[in-house]
């Protein structure tokens, strides 16, 4: 791949088949129609991925987040993590059980709750890597789905601190029905899992 | 009456997969299990018809549970339903003799397939 520019738009090509498969999959779960938008991707290095998920934390999560994430290893190896607003949480997880009672802003969540979200994030986090993992042929192992809440949360939890890792965004909107929560998809993986996905599709689409 | 034990550490699923199920199969009973190990003892103990197993588990793996299964029963009947859509783990899941390999959500037509291969299973 000569330049950043079709990079990042093979990847977000990449990435959006695995989105739309999720978004089948939310879809077929909550029973309802889902929109899962990704406006974008980012290619960043740590530095300018704490910064850009910082803001995200800041301006939409308000810091609280509850967080569905999965590492994996073999021959890619990283963590995804799939980070949600706190409070829209429990509009979601209603959707999810088909149960009725609102409970708007309530930031306390049982462990059913928990339960919900981790399999759905297991779900959603297996559609986007292993799309990915089917399209270039490289295998990924993944690791038990764990899911928390974080009520100060900064982009230190989700993003490691070792400079031969890469971080790649994805800001997701889900519309579920005219209900929006805006969440993100942050993978952080090393820089030579990211060169072999690279390489990879060069050689699948331009014959390198 | 067919007993099916659900391995799964999801609660959320393990309750999709049963009232799913029990929606195309009156006869059924389930058992349920939270992780790999507690599966194998409780097939071990209760002799299920039939095993649903999740592959993402803690404790035993899905794969290492049914290759564990395999040793105590060579003929038990087991359909996987996981969250993993990677080709290979199918294929190396299918080499192990399942009924059947369903990706999650488990949905009426999914849920509809393996009750169909449950009644015209010639035991």
């Amino acid at each position: 791949m000569s330049d950043r520019v079709s990079k990042e738009d093979v990847l977000k090509e990449l990435f959006n088949v695995g989105v739309g498969h999720a978004a089948a999959t939310l879809s077929d779960i909550i029973d309802k129609k889902i929109v899962l938008n990704v406006p974008d991707l980012k290619v960043l290095d740590i530095e300018q991925g704490k910064n850009e998920l910082d803001r995200f934390l800041n301006n939409v999560a308000e810091g609280a987040v509850m967080v569905s994430s999965i590492t994996f290893d073999r021959q890619l190896e990283g963590k995804v993590s799939l980070i949600f607003p706190a409070d829209k949480m429990h509009r979601f997880i209603n959707l999810c059980l088909h149960e009725e009672h609102e409970q708007i802003g309530n930031m306390e969540f049982t462990d059913v709750d928990f339960d919900t979200v981790k399999e759905i994030g297991n779900i959603v986090l297996n559609a986007i890597i292993g799309e990915l993992s089917n399209t270039i042929n490289i295998p990924v192992e993944y690791s038990l789905p764990e899911v928390t809440v974080l009520n100060d949360a900064s982009a230190e939890l989700f993003v490691c601190g070792c400079e031969s890792n890469f971080v790649l965004m994805l800001y997701i909107t889900f519309d579920i029905e005219g209900t929006e929560i805006e969440g993100a998809i942050v993978i952080n993986m090393t820089l030579k899992s990211l060169e072999d996905i690279v390489q990879t599709i060069d050689r699948m689409f331009n014959g390198r | 009456m067919k007993k099916i034990l659900i391995v799964d550490d999801s609660k959320f699923s393990q309750k999709i997969t049963s009232s799913l199920i029990k929606q195309y199969l009156d006869d059924a009973e389930f058992e349920f299990a939270g992780d790999g190990e507690e599966g194998l003892e409780k097939f071990k103990a209760d002799h299920p018809d039939y095993i649903v197993v999740d592959l993402l588990m803690p404790k035993l793996r899905g794969g290492d549970l049914i290759e564990k299964i395999r040793q105590w029963d060579i003929d038990a009947r087991i359909f996987v339903i996981s969250a993993d859509v990677q080709k290979r783990v199918r294929d190396v899941i299918e080499k192990m003799g399942v009924l059947s390999f369903i990706n999650k959500p488990l949905d009426e037509e999914k849920a509809k397939k393996i009750c169909n291969i449950i009644r015209n299973d010639a035991r």
